[in-house]
């Protein structure tokens, strides 16, 4: 064990630390929240530097695969892998989870003493979303994910005494359940075909396919596509998608953004690292199925976008197509991996910033945010309204904004792939979702003036917006910086 | 010099930014008055490097300003040509007589400072469009117009009418766009950026005919929204809902040119491409010929000039059909200036008349607004197309240019002069009732000029619409000569003889007399003649056009949607409402049974998309 394979685990570390001192202090000390704010954000960006220092050691060539324990080298099985990939998540993960934390803070606050929970939950979910990116073996896959979903499903039924919430947190339990035991059983299938759990290392799944000539493949291939299930249902790709909005919309709108934006990335990381890392040799298999998912998930989100008058559930119908965006770049292979690392450290911050907004309008334990509560948002707190503008355009993919960045390069990605009719159906339904997003926009600035009910968006709030806002705008003007650091965040 | 031409951008955008943000505190008129300055100064500093380009001393040059997406090709980077420069000063120079315009149009708004944000940033945006050097850059120009468009023909939003039209104008581009964002993704993949100079020198080698064509095609598409010709010419006549200014300046003037505009840069790629050509001169002449039936029986005095610009466009895109492109550049400078003062007129007569659009309600005006009349007999010559004014070189110039391809070619040449002929009625129509004749006004109207911020503009371009026509005439070829770098890589026709083109323009001249008098005789009388047979009630709703793609595409595509919502969704917002209703109240015992039905076909869609999954998975992976 050098001190690379500390590094290798330092996020998940990190977070556990904090979780834990949070659950401390909140015995100890009772119930000061002034004490546990600078723990959770101090975490989060602890993590986010270790992510920075991971990423240094893979650029100097000190990355690879670490095992969970000396002994266990005899049957050479990687628990954690420390590659660029991993490394991004860290960044990224940490960043988004100090903004999400920032944005959830007027939550936190309403909740009285249950935020400690609310602040050790959101810590361990997101180091089990990074246990998703971080290794190889898809067990260790499995325990984070569970990990994530089931401090998540807690988040979403928070306000206990809202029988709206209590349905989200039911109806993604149930669900959510339902998708890992289909996860877990396509896991299983590949290891009774492969008789291998892990992507690298010896006798990993790649070398499977590199030395063995698949007569009967039936069981290897409801396998890989029962793991497809389970993570096309996290990243809410249609047609998986229909809990989603139901979710979204139940789940106080403080929490929300935290866990959107949280399994967006680790769900395309896992895919990532599961489909681009180990069954990179069967893309002819599993390609044309994430083609015909995008082409689905990009059209009924938009389409369903179109007619909602619910904020939470625009954002979620429109969480569908961009998980249908962000699909087009897993079909490029090992080539697409930049382009989808661009997406998702630029299009979480957007899905944070859009549910603080909604949070700071609806208030944090709110578990409807009809549109027209944006009306005349403009005036009645102008940072807020502009900024919501920015959200709006950077998702809808607006020239100089991240979004239209990050399009630009998933269509690239597809388009090298060669799925010209799935780039053609992709600019359909960017052209169509402006029409979505700009009557947000339409609404923020009109209204009468006498309507003039003002809002003072707290500090913590005002902080994840304006954090938000920045990405999404400095990404759209001078894309080419984020552009050349994502080239390098490659799985091994 | 050139080195500082970001600045053209720059200075209205800087207004746009004042006026939305710090409007309020500035006021009237100051607001205004700042908007005019800076689109003014943009006007004077491009004045230099243009003069530099029409006397030879500067050279076409591609200006670089910082690297926005380089791996396609995309910097942000002006490209400073002579039809760069020739849109620019139009855009600017027009621009800058429409902010003059609008301080007094717009007096006693309460959103006037806003309204002069939404101009600045329309400018901004057109000179985004005009001066980039890549498909990129210009598709994002091409947005921004589409979006301050949007912003201005809604600008009085809170008639419904208005925002409607904001709506449609904005929906019916995205149709258009569309047609570019895929023409851009087919270059992309073809040549592997989007940068003009590696585009266009390259395109013969890199392209094959049906890649050309495909093309073309849909940058054709993308065209007809902006440019308003068939089928998307729809969104035009309802814009006349903005505020009149707004109408001179993007429908007439400016962003409707953008579509000829593409094309023109373009050129080397429809040069390619035979069959494009033809299918856009066809459409150009069918949008000219159907839009003057259609504006010779309008009673809004703006529909008509809206549908006559639906018309004049529909030459325009003729012009760049046969290959004639300077000449269809050039229509497009005159029709800027003359246009610009037709609208700009008909909204003075409307600001004088107590806001009152229809022509049976007026005439006579010629008394009470001295100013306007003159200015509008001049544009309302233009126009027509007679001898020398602007509009009757123009004009001329791509009829010629139609008549010279011979064969078929003849029969669209037939169309053109068609169109002109009723261009010169509708307009001698519009012009008698309006100035003409007896009054008719409404009780209590009293007419009276515009103040001076208004009528100045009016002359100014007055002049310009006489004047302009002359740098091109068959004998003087000046400014076909002034943006020949422009359109260096492609094979120019050989212009008419003399004699020839002489007669074709005789002829053009006096059909368009024909016109002037026909129209004269019915309309100058104290009793106006009788127009409500089916020719009229049909033309009066632009032949129902409007209901036909209602029927046909709004309303099925409204059903598609709420299919979606109630069907293959089952919690559309019916769902949702009824949801929380019902959430609320069986908040005790009813959550179970409210649960289970929902979540049990929530799983059930699961588990159907698993299993189509995998049989999907085990067909294309060779598991059966």
């Amino acid at each position: 064990m050098g001190n690379a394979s500390y590094l290798a685990v330092a996020f998940e570390g990190i977070l556990l630390i904090g979780a834990l001192v949070v659950l401390l202090v909140a015995v100890v000390a009772g119930r000061s929240r002034a004490v546990w704010a600078p723990i959770a954000g101090a975490s989060f960006l602890l993590a986010a530097l270790a992510g920075v220092l991971q990423w240094i050691e893979v650029e100097n060539g000190g990355g690879g695969m670490f095992f969970s324990a000396q002994n266990l080298q005899v049957i050479k099985s990687p628990m954690v892998v420390l590659d660029g990939f991993s490394a991004m998540a860290s960044i990224v993960l940490g960043l988004v989870g100090f903004t999400a934390m920032l944005g959830s803070w007027d939550l936190v606050a309403k909740v009285g003493k249950r935020s400690a929970e609310f602040v050790a939950l959101s810590l361990l979910a997101f180091a089990g979303l990074h246990m998703m990116a971080a290794t190889p073996n898809l067990v260790v896959i499995f325990i984070g994910l569970e990990t994530a979903s089931i401090s998540f499903y807690v988040l979403a039924g928070f306000i206990r005494a809202d029988v709206k919430s209590d349905e989200s947190a039911l109806k993604y339990f149930l669900l959510g359940s339902l998708a890992s035991a289909l996860f877990l059983y396509g896991i299983a299938l590949t290891f009774a075909a492969t008789g291998s759990l892990t992507i690298y290392g010896v006798n990993s799944i790649r070398d499977f396919f590199s030395e063995t000539v698949v007569s009967d493949p039936g069981i290897l291939l409801v396998g890989m596509a029962l793991m497809l299930v389970g993570l096309m249902f996290k990243i809410s790709a249609a047609p998986f998608h229909q809990w989603a909005p139901d979710v979204y919309q139940g789940a106080p709108s403080g929490a929300v953004g935290l866990m959107a934006a949280g399994v967006k990335i680790a769900g395309f990381a896992a895919l990532g690292r599961i489909f681009v890392g180990g069954f990179i040799s069967q893309i002819d298999t599993w390609g044309p199925i994430v083609a015909v998912i995008a082409a689905l998930s990009m059209v009924i989100g938009t389409t369903m976008a179109l007619v909602q008058t619910d904020m939470k559930r625009l954002v979620a119908y429109s969480g569908v197509a961009h998980s249908g965006y962000l699909l087009l770049t897993l079909l490029a292979g090992v080539e697409g991996m930049s382009a989808m690392w661009f997406y998702l450290a630029t299009y979480p911050f957007m899905i944070v910033g859009t549910f603080a907004i909604i949070s700071t309008v609806s208030g944090p334990t709110s578990t409807s945010s009809p549109i027209e509560a944006m009306r005349g948002l403009s005036r009645r707190s102008p940072e807020m309204g502009w900024l919501l503008a920015i959200f709006m355009f950077g998702m809808s993919g607006m020239p100089f904004f991240a979004g239209f960045v990050g399009k630009i390069l998933a269509f690239i990605a597809a388009g090298d792939a060669g799925y010209i009719w799935l780039v053609v159906v992709a600019t359909l339904t960017t052209v169509i979702g402006f029409a979505f997003y700009l009557r947000v926009v339409a609404t923020v600035f009109s209204g009468e003036d006498d309507d003039t009910t003002m809002i003072d968006p707290t500090l913590s709030s005002r902080f994840a917006v304006v954090i938000g806002a920045t990405v999404t705008v400095v990404f759209g003007i001078v894309p080419w910086i984020l552009i050349d650091v994502v080239r390098d965040a490659l799985p091994l | 010099m050139t080195d500082l031409l970001w600045i053209l951008i720059a200075l209205p955008l800087t207004g746009a930014f004042i006026n939305i943000v710090f409007g309020k505190r500035i006021g009237e008129p100051l607001a205004g008055w700042l908007g005019f300055v800076l689109v003014g100064s943009a006007w004077a500093i491009a004045v230099v490097p243009t003069l530099g380009l029409l006397t030879g001393s500067g050279t076409p040059e591609t200006i670089y300003l910082f690297s926005w997406i380089p791996v396609v090709g995309a910097d942000a980077a002006i490209l400073w040509d002579p039809l760069s420069a020739l849109l620019t000063m139009i855009v600017t120079g027009v621009g800058a007589l429409i902010h003059l315009y609008s301080i007094g149009y717009m007096h006693g708004d309460e959103r006037f400072a806003r309204f002069f944000g939404y101009l600045n940033l329309f400018i901004a945006s057109m000179l985004i469009l005009v001066l980039a050097s890549n498909y990129a850059v210009m598709f994002i120009g091409w947005e921004l117009v589409g979006l301050s468009s949007y912003l201005l023909i809604s600008f009085w939003f809170k008639k419904p009418s208005a925002a409607a039209a904001g709506k449609k104008a904005f929906i019916v581009n995205r149709i258009g766009d569309w047609g570019f964002l895929v023409a851009l993704m087919i270059i992309f993949a073809s040549f592997g950026t989007f940068d003009f100079g590696v585009i266009f020198t390259t395109a013969p080698v890199v392209l094959t005919t049906g890649a050309a064509t495909a093309i073309t095609l849909l940058l054709f598409l993308g065209a007809t929204g902006k440019s308003a010709q068939i089928p998307l010419y729809i969104w035009l006549p309802d814009a006349m809902e903005g505020p009149t200014p707004v109408s001179a300046l993007i429908h007439a003037a400016t962003m409707v040119t953008a579509g000829v505009f593409m094309m023109a840069r373009s050129a080397v790629l429809f040069e390619l491409a035979p069959i494009s050509g033809v299918t856009i001169a066809v459409i150009g002449g069918a949008t000219a010929l159907l839009a003057a039936v259609i504006a010779v029986t309008q009673m809004d005095i703006k529909k008509v000039l809206a549908y006559s610009t639906i018309s004049q466009l529909g030459y325009m895109v003729m012009g760049v059909g046969v290959g004639a492109y300077s000449a269809g550049v050039f229509h497009l400078s005159t029709h800027a200036f003359f246009k610009a003062l037709l609208f700009l007129g008909a909204g003075s007569v409307i600001h004088g008349m107590a806001d009152e659009q229809d022509m049976r309600k007026m005439g006579g005006l010629r008394k009470a607004m001295p100013v306007t009349f003159v200015t509008m007999t001049v544009g309302w010559l233009a126009i027509s197309g007679i001898f020398p004014f602007s509009g009757f070189w123009s004009k001329d110039e791509i009829l010629a240019a139609t008549f010279q391809r011979g064969g078929p070619w003849l029969i669209l040449w037939a169309v053109g002069i068609l169109a002109a002929l009723l261009t010169a009625f509708y307009m001698t129509r519009l012009y008698v009732l309006t100035f003409l004749g007896k009054p008719r006004w409404a009780e209590g109207t009293e007419p009276h000029e515009s103040p001076w911020t208004m009528t100045l503009p009016l002359a100014v371009l007055a002049v310009a619409a006489v004047i302009f026509g002359v740098f091109n005439t068959p004998a003087r070829l000046a400014f076909e000569h002034f943006l020949e770098p422009s359109f260096a890589l492609i094979s120019h026709a050989e212009p008419l003889d003399l004699p020839l083109a002489a007669v074709l323009a005789l002829f053009a001249l006096v059909v368009a007399i024909g016109g002037i008098a026909w129209s004269w005789f019915r309309y100058n009388r104290d009793e106006l003649p009788v127009e409500e047979g089916g020719f009229w009630q049909r033309g009066l709703n632009g032949f129902a056009v409007d209901d036909l793609y209602g029927r046909v595409i709004v309303e099925p595509g409204k059903k598609v949607c709420e299919w979606f919502a109630d069907s293959v969704d089952p919690k559309g917002i019916d769902g949702v409402s009824h949801g929380i209703a019902q959430g609320v109240r069986t908040a005790g015992d009813g959550l179970k049974t409210l649960q289970s039905g929902q979540v049990r076909s929530y799983a059930g869609g699961i588990a159907i998309g698993a299993v189509v999954l995998i049989l999907a998975v085990l067909a294309l992976g060779g598991g059966f």
